[in-house]
């Protein structure tokens, strides 16, 4: 479909116009499944899981190699300076051990006053465990890929944490590894509250690796630089009281934040069953938890 | 290289690599595949490798794989980046036509004026991946993707350069 003129030959002719029409009906089944996966993002997830399926595996194998590399790096730079260090984290050991105690009481007063309001502890379990093994690296929405799938159990729609605090939901699982909604998606909206007073906040992605986060009241802001930003479990997705990010500059009504969990140093991603099913399966598909 | 004989290091009983024919849409395919490399970025600022590759391939020549391939290539880059089903598809085969009304028009070509069709077409497809973010919800301001644009325009050359010594090879020039 190359020369504009393909002289007398009928063949050729014909050719170039079937060619033509052949492309037309690409554009027209693209613009046709395009519009099939914004407005319906459910009807292609089979076919998305097995793609994951084969270049999940894959990721993770070069994930192994690339953090081995980087651990022999970094695990020699740990001997630079390393008296200092050594006696800097005795310190901060000492203090934290005070803290532990502290907390381990608070917690078991806490349980004694749950106990007797006769509040139900929910389960929490862990449904699968994983390695953040890619991303989306050439797009404007911010995913990962972690390395386990339906085989361990994991669903579309479950939360997925770290140690260091929230990552985000699944939204497309295969069998061998799933892709992940982070918090720091444009499309993530993550009710949350300060850590500090419990003022009721909104967090959601800015697209670049941050959070903008915003007060549910409007008037004073209430954030500090430094602020933690912890999950409230209003929703019913997320689980409550997983720590999400810091504040780390402020702006006119709200704050920017950076994930305490970073995907790019995440050693594990936990998937969470969500924190009440009822109350997730109760509202409809959330139009924007797609892509 | 029109001319072997010319170069004065000719290669006797050289020839093209056997399956040529399927070797541009075989590197397309392949390109869609680093997509899987273990880049954890916070700052989506990599190009769309298996386009760029497309495009390089589509500009060096007029008829690297015949025309509807590039529905199904397109599927295969969606299906392996992420991106919303349908999108590549309806861009790839959509540029397709574009470059041959465009092979109409031009007078002439030379490496300007193929990088400025490459850096529309590549600032095209970053703009619409921003308006198909919009829509499903993920109103990025606009200015976060310029430097995406730019490093893609910026890598583009290069993409095209390797693409070039590809087809050299799968020739057996």
């Amino acid at each position: 479909m190359a020369t504009a003129r393909p002289g007398w030959s009928r063949r050729a002719q014909y050719g170039l116009f079937f060619s033509f029409l052949a492309v037309m009906a690409g554009i027209i089944v693209g613009v046709v499944l395009l519009t099939l996966s914004l407005v319906a993002p459910k009807t292609f997830n089979s076919i998305r899981g097995a793609a994951l399926d084969v270049t999940g595996p894959v990721a993770g194998a070069l994930h192994e190699v690339v953090a081995t590399a980087e651990g022999v790096l970094t695990g020699a730079g740990n001997y630079w300076d390393a008296a200092r260090q050594n006696a800097e984290l005795k310190h901060e050991r000492t203090a934290m051990l005070r803290r532990m105690v502290e907390a381990k009481a608070i917690f078991l007063e806490n349980q004694q006053l749950k106990a007797t309001l006769q509040l139900r502890e929910h389960e929490r379990g862990t449904i699968a465990v994983g390695r953040i093994v890619g991303s989306s690296f050439n797009s404007p929405r911010r995913f990962a890929i972690i390395s386990t799938g339906t085989q361990d159990g994991v669903r579309i729609g479950m939360p997925v944490r770290s140690p260091d605090g929230l990552v985000g939901r699944v939204i497309d699982a295969g069998a061998l590894a799933s892709r992940v909604l982070l918090v720091s998606d444009h499309a993530n909206i993550v009710p949350a509250r300060l850590l500090r007073g419990g003022i009721p906040v909104i967090a959601q992605g800015r697209g670049d690796g941050t959070i903008d986060v915003r007060p549910l009241e409007v008037g004073r802001n209430p954030f500090k630089r430094g602020d933690i930003i912890i999950t409230s479990g209003t929703g019913g997705l997320y689980p409550p009281l997983v720590p999400i990010a810091r504040v780390v500059k402020l702006d006119d009504d709200g704050a920017v934040a950076l994930p305490l969990a970073d995907p790019a140093n995440t050693s594990f991603a936990i998937v969470e069953p969500p924190f009440e099913p009822a109350a997730v399966a109760a509202e409809s598909a959330p139009p924007a938890d797609s892509p | 290289m029109a001319r072997p004989v010319l170069t004065g290091r000719q290669r006797i009983g050289r020839d093209a690599v056997p399956y040529a024919a399927f070797v541009p849409a075989a590197t397309v395919v392949f390109a869609s595949l680093l997509s899987a490399l273990p880049i954890i970025s916070t700052s989506g600022w990599f190009p769309d490798f298996g386009y760029l590759v497309f495009i390089s391939w589509r500009l060096l020549r007029a008829d690297p794989w015949p025309a509807w391939w590039a529905a199904p290539l397109g599927l295969v880059n969606d299906l392996f980046t992420g991106y919303p089903i349908g999108f590549s598809i309806a861009l790839w085969s959509a540029t397709m036509l574009a470059l041959d009304l465009i092979d109409r028009r031009t007078m002439w070509r030379d490496y300007w004026i193929e990088w400025i069709l490459a850096a529309v077409l590549l600032a095209l497809d970053q703009w619409l991946q921003w308006r198909m973010a919009a829509i499903v919800g993920a109103r990025v301001p606009f200015t976060k993707i310029l430097p995406a644009i730019g490093i893609s325009i910026c890598v583009f050359p290069l993409s095209a350069w390797v693409v070039s010594r590809i087809d050299v090879w799968r020739l057996g020039r």
